[in-house]
């Protein structure tokens, strides 16, 4: 460029303008701040790794000695780390752990012998190593269950039950395994877990359900048998941030054992941004303190954690490297040999294209759950502030799937299946409702359920009864037996049985195991019976028979015999 | 009730044991999984208690997690079979009193003292005097208010 043709001030180009007006452009960037922790990874702020080891207890840990632990080091130290496997493991080179990692030679029990024994500076120095391909080589092997997953969310800007069972009977027949709901009104908790329970086992039984609510009340659901699992019982990677999240690392440990005496699936969440986001994360990078989570985690005994940054993802997404960031953390989770949940769960981007690019290194390579969950509903309606991914998605998701041919957990449905089954699904929520005598649920309401897409389609129902009715729900003592009992009585026979299937694994425990989910016909699939037998080329999981069938089906495909006609 | 310890439980032999070892499966009422049916709900048959895992069954899940390298698992599992015996409510107080800030050390202590002395729950115990200790360290024990 010569000095006579600069440009003149102001005067864009239409380029410019066009690129200006892109939806990328609503997008928050900022730059790296490591002093504060603004930093998704590689800070220089950072610990080094070190471990000292006296008399079977660690003294010293990233530099840090044992008198001046906080009580996430003094937890890590006395309950994460296998101290039998430290020495060998933390006198590796970093990247030589991670190249076994990423090597499909090196078994995964291999690297497990050595990842139980890494502190969180050593595990942080692993992951830095890798670029992001190499992150999802190692999360092909690394993932805990062989066949992978996905979870829905089942939610309404109105908590109306009625919206909740049909997206729910929808999202289970879709092919998700786990659905997730929350409220707006917390007090409408029992009516819409009770919609979300009755929803997914008329859509396909076995499917398995929560109700994210605070710690104390979500147990309590569990306990009545009215949800089957739990996931969102939250830990943070600095004392302050967990002290103000109003828990300890003892305290969480307590309640994952208190879930496992009532038989009741449970996981950890933490994610990547939380910290810094609440005001304090010690100057440390986001995955160094996410790192310290997964080794909670780890030492308390839960068997998995949804990761991944969850609601915090807009901090990561902000800094440079924030979704390798991302894809590394749940990589850690696979790596210390828990179920991952791995997010994707909340709207971080305006951009279509980066939507799906940030969900790349989960669907690639297949997590326990890809996604934590895809929204069942419009965004209006997600009650967890929006997913990555939604219903209007769908056969976008199918066709990446068929394209790709990798699994991420769903299958196109005809609608008339679709239809079918919300109707089904609403009415068996009627039969409940009235079986329990609760606010009744009119044929208006099933009708409109049946066919509608978000709540505002619905007619409004009397939220002061049904909150009253909520309330009874829990003075009265109801349990899942109770809901049983009901949907027998109703009519929905089978609905009551795929209930009482769920109902029924408890006493069995065989869903506490790593990574357990429930098949068709219920029988458990998990990280034991399921173990994930990657080692190259050729093994491992693969899209195969029926289900690779069930993939290569869309809504629009041509019929190779007759063009002129689509596929059924 | 049975001990486990001389069960040798596989993981890849009896996993999951709803379908490869329902022999082993009882209620802590006493049922056998096979009888929680459709029907015996219909007839008014079960409880929720029926609906409870068992303690020996716990026993038996960390056997299997221990096989498949999961100690701290295993562990978790066997803290929740001592904590099959403590009522819903009062679980739900102790976890309260774990809470930061909660409890002062003397309260932590009874804690320990009581889930020993009325449910022999030595393991929980002796994770509710480990907090005890940290708590004490790490400022976050309540003021005694005697």
């Amino acid at each position: 460029m010569t000095s006579t043709d600069r440009p003149a001030q102001n005067r864009h180009s239409t380029r410019t303008e066009i690129i200006e007006a892109r939806p990328i452009q609503l997008d928050g960037f900022v730059e790296e701040w490591p002093e504060v922790g603004m930093i998704a990874m590689e800070s220089p702020y950072d610990p080094e790794p070190s471990i000292r080891v006296e008399d079977g207890v660690i003294v010293e840990m990233d530099g840090r000695e044992r008198s001046d632990f906080d009580f996430l080091d003094q937890f890590i130290a006395d309950h994460a780390i296998d101290i039998s496997a430290a020495e060998e493991a933390m006198a590796l080179d970093a990247q030589e752990i991670a190249a076994r990692i990423v090597d499909p030679r090196v078994p995964r029990q291999d690297i497990l012998h050595l990842t139980r024994g890494l502190t969180p500076a050593k595990l942080l120095d692993v992951v830095e190593s890798m670029n992001v391909v190499e992150i999802m080589m190692a999360m092909q092997k690394m993932r805990a269950r062989r066949t992978p997953a996905n979870q829905a969310h089942s939610t309404s800007a109105r908590d109306n039950p009625v919206q909740v069972a049909a997206d729910a009977a929808e999202a289970a027949l879709r092919g998700f395994a786990e659905l997730e709901t929350t409220l707006g009104v917390v007090r409408y908790a029992p009516l819409v877990a009770i919609a979300l329970q009755v929803g997914g086992q008329t859509g396909r039984g076995g499917v398995i359900t929560q109700c994210a609510l605070e710690e104390a009340t979500e147990l309590e659901l569990g306990m009545r048998g009215i949800t089957a699992y739990a996931e969102t019982i939250s830990v943070y990677g600095t004392e302050s941030v967990f002290v103000d999240g109003d828990d300890t690392p003892w305290s969480k440990a307590f309640l994952a054992s208190a879930y496992a005496s009532r038989g009741i699936k449970m996981r950890f969440t933490s994610g990547t941004g939380a910290e810094v986001q609440m005001g304090n994360a010690e100057g440390k990078s986001m995955l160094y303190l996410e790192i310290r989570c997964i080794q909670v985690a780890k030492g308390a005994g839960v068997q998995g954690l949804q990761n991944g940054s969850i609601s915090c993802i807009g901090v990561p997404g902000a800094v440079p490297s924030g979704i390798r960031a991302v894809a590394a953390e749940n990589l850690v989770a696979s790596m210390l040999d828990l179920e991952c949940a791995s997010g994707n769960d909340q709207s971080f981007s305006h951009s279509p294209m980066r939507r799906t690019a940030r969900t790349m290194p989960q669907l690639l390579p297949g997590t326990d759950f890809v996604v934590s969950g895809y929204s069942g509903v419009p965004n209006a309606d997600n009650m967890f502030a929006g997913s990555n991914w939604d219903p209007e998605d769908y056969d976008d998701w199918n066709t990446i799937q068929r394209d790709l041919k990798v699994d991420g957990g769903l299958r196109h449905v005809a609608e008339k299946e679709v239809l079918a089954v919300r109707g089904k699904a609403i009415r068996a929520l009627q039969a409940v409702f009235a079986g329990l005598d609760l606010p009744p649920i009119t044929d208006e309401e099933v009708d409109a359920g049946i066919y509608a897409h978000g709540s505002e389609e619905l007619p409004e129902r009397d939220v002061l009864e049904d909150l009253k009715a909520a309330k009874g729900v829990m003075d009265r003592g109801i349990t899942g037996l109770d809901l049983v009992a009901a949907l027998e009585k109703g009519g929905f026979r089978d609905v009551a049985e795929n209930l009482l299937h769920v109902l029924r694994q408890r006493v069995s425990g065989d869903l506490l195991q790593t990574s357990a989910i429930l098949d068709g016909d219920f029988s458990v699939r998990s990280a034991i019976n399921d173990a994930n037998d990657y080692a190259g080329p050729g093994t491992g999981y693969r899209p195969s028979g029926e289900r690779w069938e069930e993939m290569k089906r869309l809504r629009h495909v041509l019929s190779a015999s007759n063009p002129e006609q689509e596929v059924e | 009730m049975t001990q486990t310890g001389d069960r040798h439980l596989d993981p890849a032999v009896d996993y999951p044991l709803s379908s490869r070892r329902p022999d082993l499966l009882h209620t802590p009422t006493g049922k056998h999984i096979e009888d929680l049916t459709l029907d015996a709900v219909v007839a008014g048959d079960l409880s929720p208690l029926d609906l409870r895992i068992a303690p020996d069954t716990l026993l038996m899940q960390a056997e299997i997690a221990d096989g498949a390298g999961r100690w701290q698992l295993a562990e978790n599992f066997r803290r929740a079979a001592e904590m099959t015996e403590i009522p819903d409510e009062r679980v739900l107080a102790m976890y309260n009193a774990l809470r930061p800030n909660a409890s002062s050390g003397q309260e932590l202590a009874d804690l320990a003292d009581e889930l020993e002395r009325e449910y022999s729950a030595g393991r929980t115990a002796a994770l509710v005097r480990e907090a005890a200790d940290v708590y004490g360290r790490r400022n976050l024990l309540a003021a005694a208010d005697d």
